[in-house]
C-alpha cells in the first residue's frame, strides 16, 4: 500500500526520536541514574526532591515573571505595530522586515549583540544611551535586582516580530465595512481600536498569547549565552536546570523529572489552545 | 487574479496568508482606494494626512530601535581598534575595516564551523523535503484506512517539547549500537557522539514539516490523480511527477525552515559534539564568547557571520518564511 509506504520513513523517524524518547523520559524520572552505572529504580524519590529543591521553584517562578511581563508587552506593541501596518503607508514591506528581522536570527547570535549593548560601564549602547539621560551606568547582567528585566527586555523585544505577523494575518480577515460604517456614526480612531479591533482579534490574541507562553517556557539559548542562569540563579530557568543537572551533575534521573514536570505544562497549555483555536489545525 | 476554477491554485492561496509579502500588492489596493461615498472636506483630509505622518513616524523610530542592536554589532565588527578602546566611540564608525572577519577567522575558524552549519542546513533541507513531502501527500491525498491514525500521532509528537525527550535522544546516540567502538549493546564505545551521524539524523524530519506540506497538498485538485491513475502512471510518478511540482510554494517554504532550523541549532550540536572539526557556527561562537571575553570587534565579526545568512535569506524569501511562521506561531 503506497499511504504506508510514502509516511513509513517519517513515522519510523518521529517513533525513535520523539515518541521512544518521551516514554523513556517518564520512565527515566523514577530512577537514578548517573550514565556510568546501570539506572536504578528510586521510586518517587526525585519527585519528592525536586518539591524541595529551591533552585528549581527559583527557576519555574522566573519562567512565570518572564511570561507575565514579557508576553503582555510584547503582545500589545505587536498589536499597535500590526494595526498601523495594516494600511497603505510608504515603506511599510521595509517596517515589517526590520521589525521582523530578530526572530530569523539565531538566538545565540542575538545573545551576543545583548551581552555587548549590556557591557558594563560606558562601552555599553545601553549605559552609553541612559547616560544621555543621567542615569547609570548599571551593571546590567551582573546585577541580582536587574539581570531578569534585561533577559525580558531581551524576549520582548525578540518576540514582537512574529506575534505582529500574526495579528497582521487575522486582521486580513477582518473586514472593511466594519470600520466605514464606525466611521459613519462618528467612531474615531481609538475608539475603533477598542471597539471593532480588539474584539474581532479576540481568537488571534488567544493563539498569540497561547503560544507565547509555550515559547517563553522553551527560553535555554538565550539564558546560556547571556547569564548561564546566574547571577546566584538570579535568571534561571527550567529548561537550564535540565540542562544543568543532565549535562553538568550526570543526575540523568532527575533532570528527566524535571523535564517530564515541563512535559506536563506545555501539554496543558497546548491542549488548551488547540480546544479553543480549533478550527485552524488538523481541519 | 484570474479564478475561473472553483479550485485556486496554490500561488493564490499561499498569497492569502501572506502579510509580510513585499511584491504582495493586492493589500495596498484593497487598503489604499478610499471609499467613494465617504465624501470628507478638506479640514478632515488633512487631519487624516497629518496623524498619517505621525504614525509614519512612530512606526519609521519603533523599527529604527528594532534594527539598532543590529547595526551596533556591524559597526564594532568593522571598527578600527583605535575607535574600540576610546571609552565614547562615535556610533558610525570613522572607518571600515573589513579585515576582522578575517581577524576573527584567525582567532577561531568560523569558516569551518559555518560550512558544518551549511551542510546540517542543506541535509536537513532535502531529507525534510524528501521525506516530509512523501508523508504530507500520502495523508493529504492517499486514503488509506490508518491515514487519520498517522495524522493524528504526527499532531501529537508536535505537542512535545524538544527538552522533554533530549536526554534519551543524548543517550540513544551515546549508546547507538555498532557505532564508535560500540558493540552490539552500546556499550564500549561512543556511539554517534563526535559524527555526522549525530548532527544529520535527528533532524531528518519533523512533524511540522509533515502538517504544513499537507496542507500544501490538500488544496492541489484530486482529479489530476484520477486522470493520471487512468493514464496508468505509477503511484510514486503521480506523486513526484504530477503533484509536487504544484507544491513548490510549500517545497520552498520547509525547505527555508528546515535551512533555518539547522543553521540557527545550538542545544543539540552543543551536546552531541566536543570535536572542533564538526563544531557549528552557533556552539563555535558561542564557545569563541567564553574564551575571548574583551574582544568585542572580533566577537561582533564571529557573530555577524552567525546571523547574516538567515537575515539575507529572509529578505529574499521573505513572503515564504512568513507564510511558515504564521502557520508554526511561535518558534
Amino acid at each position: 500500500m503506497w499511504g504506508w509506504l510514502l509516511t513509513l520513513p517519517a513515522l519510523i523517524h518521529t517513533l525513535i526520536w520523539v515518541g521512544a524518547p518521551v516514554v523513556v523520559a517518564i520512565f527515566m524520572s523514577f530512577t537514578d541514574y548517573d550514565v556510568v552505572n546501570p539506572p536504578e529504580f528510586n521510586g518517587g524519590a526525585n519527585y519528592t526532591e525536586l518539591m524541595g529543591d529551591q533552585v528549581f521553584w527559583r527557576a519555574l517562578w522566573h519562567n512565570l515573571i518572564m511570561v507575565t511581563f514579557g508576553v503582555p508587552i510584547s503582545m500589545f506593541i505587536a498589536l499597535v505595530l500590526a494595526v498601523a501596518l495594516n494600511q497603505a503607508l510608504r515603506g511599510q514591506s521595509w517596517f515589517r522586515t526590520m521589525i521582523f528581522m530578530p526572530h530569523v536570527t539565531a538566538t545565540v547570535a542575538i545573545a551576543m549583540i545583548w551581552l555587548w549593548i549590556y557591557a558594563p560601564g560606558t562601552p555599553g549602547l545601553a549605559n552609553r544611551i541612559l547616560s544621555f539621560v543621567g542615569l547609570g551606568p548599571f551593571n546590567w547582567l551582573t546585577s541580582t535586582d536587574l539581570a531578569l528585566p534585561a533577559v525580558i527586555l531581551v524576549t520582548i523585544w525578540q518576540g514582537i516580530g512574529i506575534k505582529m505577523l500574526i495579528y497582521l494575518a487575522a486582521l486580513q480577515g477582518v473586514s472593511h465595512e466594519l470600520y466605514e460604517a464606525a466611521e459613519v456614526d462618528g467612531a474615531n480612531t481609538i475608539q475603533k481600536f477598542f471597539q471593532i479591533t480588539v474584539p474581532l482579534l479576540r481568537p488571534a490574541t488567544f493563539f498569540v498569547l497561547v503560544t507565547s507562553i509555550i515559547g517563553n517556557f522553551q527560553t535555554f539559548d538565550l539564558i546560556f549565552n547571556l547569564t548561564n542562569g546566574g547571577p546566584a540563579n538570579a535568571t534561571t530557568v527550567i529548561t537550564y536546570q535540565i540542562y544543568v543537572a543532565a549535562f553538568q551533575q550526570f543526575r540523568m534521573g532527575y533532570a528527566t523529572a524535571m523535564s517530564v514536570i515541563l512535559l506536563l505544562v506545555l501539554l496543558v497549555l497546548t491542549l488548551l489552545s488547540r480546544k479553543i483555536v480549533g478550527g485552524t489545525d488538523g481541519e | 487574479m484570474a479564478n475561473e476554477t472553483n479550485t485556486p491554485d496554490i500561488e493564490d492561496v499561499t498569497r492569502t496568508h501572506v502579510p509580510g509579502d513585499p511584491a504582495d500588492d493586492s493589500i495596498q489596493q484593497v487598503r489604499s482606494s478610499t471609499p467613494d461615498h465617504a465624501v470628507k472636506d478638506v479640514s478632515q483630509r488633512r487631519r487624516r494626512r497629518i496623524s498619517r505622518t505621525i504614525l509614519w513616524v512612530i512606526l519609521a523610530a519603533i523599527s529604527a530601535a528594532m534594527v539598532l542592536p543590529f547595526l551596533w554589532m556591524f559597526f564594532t565588527a568593522v571598527r578600527s581598534q583605535d575607535e574600540l578602546g576610546q571609552p565614547n566611540p562615535p556610533f558610525f564608525p570613522r572607518s571600515w575595516h573589513f579585515e576582522n572577519f578575517g581577524r576573527a577567522i584567525d582567532a577561531a575558524p568560523f569558516h569551518i564551523y559555518a560550512r558544518n552549519s551549511f551542510i546540517i542546513g542543506i541535509v536537513n533541507v532535502f531529507t525534510t523535503l524528501l521525506f516530509g513531502a512523501s508523508a504530507g501527500y500520502a495523508l493529504a491525498k492517499l486514503r488509506f484506512k490508518a491515514a487519520p491514525w498517522i495524522f493524528g500521532w504526527f499532531l501529537a509528537t508536535m505537542m512535545i517539547p524538544f527538552y522533554a525527550t533530549v536526554i534519551p535522544s543524548f543517550l540513544l546516540v551515546r549508546f547507538m549500537p555498532l557505532f564508535g567502538g560500540n558493540d552490539i549493546f552500546g556499550q564500549g564505545g561512543q556511539g554517534w557522539i563526535d559524527s555526522w551521524w549525530a548532527l544529520l539524523v535527528p533532524g531528518m524530519v519533523g512533524a511540522f514539516s509533515i502538517f504544513l506540506l499537507r496542507q500544501f497538498y490538500v488544496t492541489t485538485p484530486t482529479e489530476l490523480i484520477e486522470a493520471a491513475r487512468i493514464d496508468g502512471l505509477s503511484e510514486p510518478r503521480i506523486w513526484l511527477e504530477i503533484m509536487t511540482p504544484l507544491v513548490k510554494p510549500g517545497l520552498l517554504t520547509v525547505g527555508l525552515l528546515s535551512f533555518e532550523g539547522g543553521w540557527n541549532n545550538f542545544l543539540w550540536p552543543l551536546l552531541v559534539t566536543r570535536d572542533e572539526s564538526l563544531r557549528v557556527i552557533q556552539v563555535g561562537l558561542s564557545v569563541f564568547r567564553q574564551e575571548s571575553n574583551t574582544q568585542w570587534d572580533l566577537l561582533m565579526a564571529g557573530t555577524t557571520l552567525s546571523a547574516l545568512p538567515m537575515i539575507v535569506l529572509f529578505i529574499i524569501f521573505q513572503r515564504y518564511f512568513v507564510n511558515g511562521f504564521v502557520n508554526s506561531g511561535i518558534k
